[in-house]
């Protein structure tokens, strides 16, 4: 899951406090911390995530307004022909800027411009080789056919970024696979296909997955734990076709975090012998892991159990400080599970895969090594860590 | 030697000085008078231009270039097509339009954007300046305003403003100020009303459409062009945007070039007041120069210290007129902005800002002008045989002998300006060099003038006021060295004042009869609009529908005004759904045959003289319109009489204007009343039945007459205080002129007084002399005046202008300046009859 649209929400929202003109120059005077931007606002009005639901498909895979938060997040690590290796990240953020019975009675619908659907965009790759990190953000209102979410046919876009549904004649999926479509400023792009080698996951319990003590603080989630990527990735004005695999979570919700909890540290791991591994770790301000922390673990078939915080260990053995905000990041780290015979030597691949947007935060891809049954594997991963400073 | 010597004889003038503070004070005041004026004149004039910038700057922000639909608006699918298809992100959405604020009596530029695109164009509009999105785009009306504007209407965020744009009312909900980084700027932002694209959408009842798109492109554009260019409908176009501010600096140049003519009229006055002045002071003093030089002062010493005394004076002048010129400013400004305000677009920078230029300008005026003044006489008196210097007579005998030669010289400058006038395609400024040139050339006859009318005066006054009137008279001639200089100046500046006079004259008559002309119908109904010239608000159609349909109606016809794109640039476009009726109300100079028959059948249109002036276009000549059916051909078949604008119309009929345009809008309805119908009465009922609608003007004929005079006794308002001014300064030139004149003659008097002249004869001497001299300049005036007024009606107008005026002499105005140059110089003879009547002869003959 990927908490980190909440501070952007909230940079939003209180765009005043947080944007601050000095010199003509904007910056980020402090940055929000994540436990404020999601413990924070009024959520009164909003839909809640208060207990498992029956999922509909295709429909859950399109927007649920009326919460305030949903997201597409697809993460990957690609390869060259020759073996250059990438690591990508392209999210769609929804926000739902007013709770959805706060519309004025005078204007009983929205049309044209008008709207309470702010879209958002996040697109970074990690250029392992160059050790190159380039990423790029987007907003826009979901009016006008600017931005917006639809399941028929599947689309989910922001100007021209977009996730949209392939070859719909060639599969009995109406949303699967998807063509992920994303140019930045300076040129760098992806266009990959991805399709799912799992059947979706639903996370936590059958896609209700609770963050926080209080009612209400969860949200669903949904995932594609393994999908086959194919395409191209430009970058510095070379275009190369590339292929890997990819992960992705679509998750949805109103508020998460309670009031003591400070950031997470969230990895998916696609290991070499078919299982994936997805880990969050929530943290707590006193620095002790909150009990809210979840993981689940999908075998080759896409079956999948879940696991809690007690059945792992998890060491940070070396930290990155960031030159451009300063923040102290953990970046290598063993990570075991004895119930299940596994252990794990991860690392960032290369250590700035930080993300400077509105909210900072580090998205980067990871080496996978370790144990597992007692073979020897290998794989790909990627770490997020939010509420570092 | 030179240090001591020269230094003896800068005290010798400043004792001279001390001695005459009339003279002195009198001096600094022409040369403070004339920079003054031209400082005030250009202050305000670049202040106006300053403001312009700054809010055409707010409004259009970064962008370089702008995409624009062929009629009025652009649909908005170009810009998602724009963003979501080609990805071009350096774009941003603008509505664009006016309204006005409750409890404001100004008008508001209504910015309508999406603060997420907005920030590489315009900082203040960007959701990171603290635009709250949430209630921003959320499809109520909210807006923002800048802090002085709230504070004014006393507004508090989550107030509501009371809107109206053309006359229909709206509430808007303030959520935010805007700011700008820089004070400048930010009084840029005062007449902003900032709000969400929808918001503005709705408010000028735009679903679906924008004004414009700002991009900002790189340098080397074409190959970015090229890719957007396939992406926009027929006819829109991408333009840079600074052509547009080109286009409505186009507008206000022709204004501001007027304003302009009056500061050089100012500043040619101002030299005439600088150089009589010095003149005067040197030819006062020749007798002391001439002791000086005979003492063996060197020539090169006596010319230096008399420059230097000038530039004392020009110091002391330019000093004092700069800061009266910066006063002055501070009133015009106002009136320059209103001005413009009310004919073009809507400014509110109304400060002044005082530039580096106009100061300059005036600082070398004043001290330049003085030293060029001066330097003439003072080199005449310095080079001067010792023994000559020391009698005035041979420098009056010198002019006498002079008087031809110089009118010879003076009938050459006045052909050369009439040359100039024949250069063709001259432009304005050879109008004015033609001016300057016929200007000089009447000052330099000016001697033999005075000779000729004393000559017809002296047995005049000598009939009326005996031996005395023949006296006054022959004293101006005798004395022509100095008195010629003061009559041409005086001339000059009350001429001035004739020529402004006369154009506004001539300019307000032909309006009126034209308007007379044009006003055919008998009631007539328009929805407010925020800018005289600008055809932004439109009627709602149900209410068109109800007023014709007004018992006591027997004919109605529209008028729809669009501004629109031609191979000219952007043109006002009227379509007129009168038929063959239609040739009442337009007054045509030149038309092709068979033209009202043909109009409503043909692609034919209309253009207004200014319009066929500015651009050189002619009967027969194709004018290509951007339509919503492509860029089109219509020949011009016509061109009509049109003062109500100073870009220029294009005229064409409604029903050819349908069959290119998708527009069913209406900016104007005329009304024609059944036979008997009381009109006013009428307007009465047609208020009563739509009253509670839109809120519309509905004037009769006559109503709608005096509005338009009033409009364009507005316009020259500025025009007139400018005059005004011309004949403050002139009233102040006369008045010093003559003063000194006779302060100076102390000793002369003293002695007619030791002659057994009387006080009273004395007074009366001294007055006649004055009086005699204030008539010659009227008189003189007259005639110049009127070529002045000639020359700015048929040459300077027509070639900033391209307007056909009647050229109207009013008596009123001809009497004003003789009356002027009497008045004025009847006071200035008081002070000097009264010190000299009462002042001891012996001690007069003594102190000289």
């Amino acid at each position: 899951m990927k908490k980190i649209y909440w501070s952007i929400f909230a940079i939003i929202l209180v765009a005043g406090i947080v944007w601050m003109n000095s010199g003509g120059e904007e910056e980020i005077t402090a940055s929000i911390s994540v436990a404020e931007a999601m413990g924070g606002g009024d959520e009164e009005g909003y839909l809640r995530a208060t207990g498992p639901r029956e999922f509909v498909f295709p429909d859950d895979h399109g927007p649920h307004p009326g919460f305030r938060t949903e997201w597409w997040y697809y993460t990957g690590n690609v390869f060259t022909e020759e073996g250059r290796h990438f690591g990508y990240q392209f999210t769609i953020f929804r926000s739902q800027l007013n709770p959805p019975d706060s519309l004025n009675p005078s204007q009983p619908f929205y049309k044209g411009w008008n709207t309470d659907q702010l879209y958002l965009g996040h697109f970074a790759i990690s250029d392992v080789q160059n050790e190159n990190h380039v990423f790029e953000e987007r907003y826009s209102r979901g009016a006008a056919g600017l931005a917006g979410a639809q399941v028929d046919p599947y689309r989910i876009w922001l100007e021209d970024w977009e996730i949209l549904r392939v070859d719909p004649e060639e599969t009995d999926d109406k949303n699967f696979p998807v063509q992920l479509k994303a140019k930045m400023e300076n040129g760098t792009a992806i266009d990959l296909t991805v399709t799912p080698a799992k059947p979706l996951v639903l996370q936590g319990e059958n896609g209700y997955d609770k963050k926080g003590e209080e009612e209400g603080n969860a949200s669903y989630y949904l995932a594609f734990t393994r999908m086959d990527a194919e395409g191209s990735i430009t970058i510095n004005k070379e275009k190369l076709e590339v292929s890997g695999s990819s992960w992705m979570d679509h998750e949805w919700s109103t508020s998460a975090l309670d009031r003591e909890q400070e950031g997470w540290d969230w990895f998916s791991i696609q290991l070499s012998n078919g299982y994936d591994l997805m880990y969050y770790q929530l943290r707590n301000a006193d620095g002790s892991v909150s009990e809210f922390t979840v993981g689940s673990l999908v075998d080759p078939d896409g079956n999948k159990v879940n696991i809690s915080p007690e059945e792992v260990n998890l060491d940070v053995l070396d930290r990155w400080e960031s030159p451009h905000s300063g923040a102290s990041y953990p970046s290598k780290w063993t990570l075991q599970i004895p119930k299940y015979n596994l252990e794990l030597d991860l690392a960032t691949l290369f250590p700035d895969q930080e993300m400077d947007v509105s909210v900072r935060y580090f998205e980067g891809t990871l080496s996978v090594s370790g144990q597992m049954d007692g073979e020897e594997i290998g794989g790909n991963g990627f770490i997020e860590m939010t509420g570092y400073e | 030697m030179a240090s001591n010597s020269s230094n003896l004889l800068w005290l010798s003038s400043l004792r001279f000085l001390k001695k005459h503070p009339w003279h002195f004070a009198l001096s600094i005041l022409g040369v403070a008078l004339g920079v003054a004026v031209v400082v005030s004149i250009d202050l305000s004039n670049s202040s106006a231009e300053k403001a312009f910038q700054l809010s055409t700057e707010a409004v259009t922000g970064k962008a370089t270039h702008q995409i624009r639909g062929a009629g009025e608006n652009l649909d908005e699918s170009v810009y998602r097509d724009l963003r979501v298809e080609s990805g071009f992100r350096n774009s941003a959405p603008v509505v664009e339009g006016y309204a006005r604020v409750d409890g404001l009596n100004r008008t508001f530029q209504v910015l309508g954007v999406d603060p997420i695109a907005e920030e590489p164009f315009r900082d203040y509009a960007s959701q990171r300046a603290g635009i709250e999105l949430s209630e921003f785009i959320n499809g109520e009306n909210s807006g923002l305003v800048a802090a002085s504007v709230a504070e004014e209407i006393q507004a508090e965020i989550g107030d509501t403003l009371q809107i109206s744009v053309g006359g229909r009312g709206f509430q808007i909900r303030l959520i935010g100020i805007i700011e700008a980084s820089d004070d400048r700027s930010q009084q840029a932002l005062e007449s902003i009303l900032l709000v969400d694209v929808s918001t503005a959408q709705r408010l000028f009842d735009m679903q679906g459409e924008l004004t414009r798109i700002d991009l900002i492109l790189p340098e080397n554009s074409e190959s970015v062009q090229a890719e957007i260019k396939p992406l926009l409908p027929e006819g829109a176009e991408i333009i840079r945007s600074d052509s547009r501010t080109e286009t409505v600096e186009q507008m206000t140049r022709a204004f501001e070039f007027n304003l302009q003519a009056l500061s050089m009229l100012a500043l040619l006055v101002g030299m005439f007041l600088i150089y009589n002045t010095m003149t005067f002071s040197v030819v006062q003093r020749r007798p002391l120069i001439g002791r000086l030089r005979a003492l063996g002062v060197t020539k090169n010493e006596i010319l230096f210290t008399v420059l230097k005394e000038a530039l004392l004076i020009g110091a002391l002048g330019t000093v004092i007129g700069i800061v009266a010129g910066i006063i002055l400013a501070q009133g015009l400004v106002k009136l320059v902005t209103q001005s413009i305000n009310d004919l073009y677009f809507v400014l509110s920078v109304q400060e002044l800002s005082i530039g580096v230029f106009p100061l300059l300008k005036g600082i070398v005026l004043g001290i330049g002008a003085t030293l060029i003044a001066a330097f003439w006489p003072a080199r005449e008196a310095s080079q001067a045989e010792v023994t000559t210097v020391l009698k005035r007579s041979s420098n009056e005998s010198k002019i006498t002998s002079r008087i031809l030669p110089l009118a010879g010289y003076g009938i050459l400058g006045g052909l050369a300006g009439v040359g100039i006038l024949l250069i063709p395609n001259g432009g304005i400024a050879a109008g004015y060099s033609s001016l300057l040139f016929m200007i000089v050339g009447f000052a330099l006859i000016t001697p033999l003038f005075i000779v000729g009318m004393a000559k017809l005066f002296r047995p005049l006054l000598g009939a009326i006021n005996g031996l005395i009137g023949k006296m006054s008279v022959r004293g101006v001639v005798t004395e022509l060295s100095r008195t010629s200089v003061a009559i041409a100046a005086l001339a000059v500046a009350i001429a001035a004042t004739v020529g402004v006079g006369v154009m506004v004259d001539s300019f307000r008559t032909t309006v009126v009869s034209w308007l007379e002309a044009q006003l055919q119908a008998d009631v007539y109904i328009q929805p407010p609009s925020s800018v005289t010239r600008q055809a932004d608000a439109t009627l709602e159609l149900n209410l068109v529908q109800i007023l014709k349909e007004t018992e006591g109606v027997a004919e109605a016809s529209t008028v729809r005004s669009v501004d629109v794109r031609t191979n000219y640039g952007t043109d006002n476009l009227v379509a007129i759904d009168q038929g063959a009726a239609a040739k009442d109300a337009f007054q045509l100079k030149e038309s092709g045959p068979n033209f009202w028959q043909r109009y409503t059948q043909e692609d034919l249109v209309m253009v207004s003289e200014v319009y066929a002036y500015r651009n050189d276009v002619g009967l027969g000549d194709t004018l290509f319109i951007d339509t919503d059916a492509g860029n089109q051909p219509f020949v011009i078949q016509a061109i009509n009489f049109d003062y109500a604008s100073d870009i220029g119309t294009v005229t064409i009929s409604r029903k050819i204007y349908n069959q290119f345009f998708d527009d069913d809008a209406v900016s104007g309805l005329a009304l024609y009343a059944e036979e008997g119908v009381e009109v006013e009465a009428l307007v009465e009922q047609l208020r009563e039945r739509v009253s509670g609608m839109q809120e519309v003007f509905i004037r009769s004929n006559r109503g709608l007459r005096e509005a338009s005079i009033e409009i364009f006794d507005r316009t020259f308002t500025v025009t007139i205080v400018l005059r005004m001014l011309a004949i403050l300064v002139a009233f102040m030139g006369v008045l010093s002129a003559l003063m000194a004149l006779q302060l100076e003659r102390a000793r002369e008097l003293a002695v007619l007084r030791a002659n057994g002249m009387t006080p009273g004869q004395l007074w009366n001497y001294v007055i006649s002399q004055t009086g005699v001299m204030g008539v010659m300049a009227g008189i003189l005036s007259v005639p110049l005046g009127i070529l002045m007024a000639y020359i700015l009606v048929y040459v300077i107008n027509l070639r900033s202008f391209g307007w056909t005026l009647q050229f109207m002499i009013t008596p009123e105005v001809l009497i004003q300046a003789v009356a002027l140059a009497i008045i004025a110089a009847l006071l200035a003879g008081i002070y000097p009859s009264k010190k000299m009547s009462e002042a001891n002869p012996a001690d007069a003959l003594r102190n000289e």
